[in-house]
């Protein structure tokens, strides 16, 4: 894993997550980030903040990309969600294209 | 895509991808990519027994298992190993009654 293949997600509260470019990538949002031309700044530093996402929800988020790949290589088992993390969890979801 | 472990210090989470069968050792050299510390500066601790991790045993051996969470710490100056340090979120939002304690 190289750090070149990372890229870190940070939360409103300042939370810092490296993940896979790959794993990140299950996100479209992030993909269009990421890829787009031009040199957006998130594409050069590799750092994507996002001031509206609690880090409860983009820790959780982070897992889901891991879960999406494992399942997609044929790991089926339940995502679990806590019951009090759904509305926030579907907002970003939704904003972020997952 | 085997599995996954969340290896946590400070304020930062590495999602590292991995398989049952990695020695810690191999988790080590995949965070000094990352982190730019050679693999004799880090130090792979449980948090919940406070198990030191073993660098000749696998992920397997220590019951290391997918989405598991496990506190890097890091060599000091005084070549001492630091404490875990992991700050969760909850941890920064101080709670109502510390807040009225300082009124």
């Amino acid at each position: 894993m190289k750090k070149e293949d990372t890229v870190k997600l940070i939360s409103a509260e300042g939370f810092e997550f490296v993940v896979d470019k790959e794993a990140a990538m299950v996100s479209q949002t992030i993909h269009n980030m990421l890829t787009s031309p031009g040199s957006f700044s998130e594409r050069q530093h590799g750092e994507v903040t996002f001031p509206e996402i609690s880090t409860t929800i983009l820790e959780k988020i982070c897992q889901y990309f891991y879960w999406h790949l494992q399942f997609a290589s044929g790991k089926e088992t339940e995502f679990p969600i806590e019951p009090e993390l759904t509305l926030e969890l579907m907002m970003a979801a939704n904003y972020l294209h997952t | 895509m085997d599995m996954y472990i969340r290896v946590k210090r400070i304020k930062t989470t590495y999602f590292i991808r991995c398989k049952p069968s990695d020695k810690i050792l191999d988790i080590k050299q995949y965070l000094e990519e990352l982190i730019d510390q050679p693999v004799n500066n880090q130090r792979l601790i449980l948090p919940g027994t406070g198990e030191v991790l073993d660098d000749s045993k696998t992920l397997a051996d220590q019951k290391v298992e997918n989405d598991a969470v496990v506190a890097l710490t890091l060599r000091k100056d005084d070549n001492e190993f630091e404490e875990v340090n992991i700050v969760k979120p909850s941890d920064f939002y101080p709670s109502r009654d510390s807040d009225s304690a300082n009124w």
